[in-house]
């Protein structure tokens, strides 16, 4: 009888400590990607890429983001985007002793560890790379490698 | 201290107006009730100062951000987001004091503390002992 009562209870202490990490996790900032599962789910930051002939230019929003959160890495055919969104600084649930007497009413902004890989369709110029942020906007600009730059061919008449 | 926070319809007073661009997103926003005040957080890249304006009437804050137009030169090759204004408004109640509103705007992030009125703010009693 106590082996039934025991193996009656496992599940339901199972289930009380999945409910207790789930109210943990829910009280804490959501993940950047946010908690859906949609698409885009795993995906930050979002971006927009162009190819403006000379210059492959991508653009991501990066709200909360100082310089020195992003790490951009490229290579002749990938760009990473690699860094950390802070919970912003001074607000309560960080661990300030504040946080106890705080209720969260929305809490919709991500927060943590990014890494996006994007391959670029030609081969740029890692050396001549340069990158921007302003007010969470960061632009990066690749212009393309000689080899991959257009040519333009002149038709000679045959003669 | 009971907190409350509805959301509120915005489209409705802003397409009276006209002039609208096609694109308005609603911002994410962080809330959070220190009992003193509302301390709000939004992520709304790409504006700028000038370009947010942030009301509060009859318990309603609202907050609508322009945002310029920033196309990227050439041929798309991704198209995650689009580029737009932002608005977003919350019916907060009463008790707040629209005066003491205080909003600022930093690397792409708008942060709004809306106090409450003295009257209303929760008070920590402080309990004496009793002389024997």
């Amino acid at each position: 009888m106590q082996t039934f009562r025991a193996g009656f209870a496992l599940p339901l202490e199972e289930l009380r400590d999945e409910m207790d990490r789930l109210w943990t996790s829910l009280t804490a900032a959501p993940p950047l990607h946010g908690w859906g599962t949609e698409r885009r789910t795993g995906v930050f930051p979002a971006v927009n890429m162009r190819d403006g002939g000379d210059a492959i230019v991508i653009e991501a929003e990066l709200p909360g983001l100082d310089v020195g959160n992003i790490d951009i890495n490229v290579t002749a055919d990938e760009v990473v985007l690699k860094g950390t969104r802070p919970e912003a600084a001074g607000q309560p649930g960080n661990g300030s002793a504040a946080e106890a007497s705080v209720t969260w009413l929305r809490r919709e902004r991500g927060a943590g560890a990014f890494e996006r890989r994007l391959s670029l369709p030609v081969a740029v110029d890692a050396s001549r790379v340069e990158a921007q942020l302003v007010d969470g906007v960061l632009t990066v600009t690749c212009p393309k490698a000689p080899e991959s730059q257009p040519h333009k061919v002149t038709v000679r008449t045959a003669s | 201290m009971s907190s409350s926070l509805t959301e509120t319809a915005p489209e409705i007073a802003g397409r009276q107006t006209g002039g609208e661009p096609a694109l308005t997103y609603q911002p994410h926003v962080d809330v959070c009730d220190t009992g003193s005040s509302l301390t709000i957080r939004a992520d709304i890249p790409g504006a700028s100062a000038e370009s947010i304006d942030v009301a509060f009437e009859d318990g309603v804050l609202s907050v609508h951000a322009k945002v310029p137009a920033r196309e990227l030169p050439g041929r798309v090759l991704r198209q995650e987001y689009g580029i737009g204004d932002y608005r977003r408004s919350f019916r907060l109640g009463d008790g707040f004091d629209g005066a003491g509103i205080t909003a600022e705007y930093r690397r792409g992030v708008l942060s709004i503390d809306v106090p409450r009125l003295a009257a209303v703010r929760p008070r920590k009693v402080e309990v004496r002992v009793a002389p024997a």
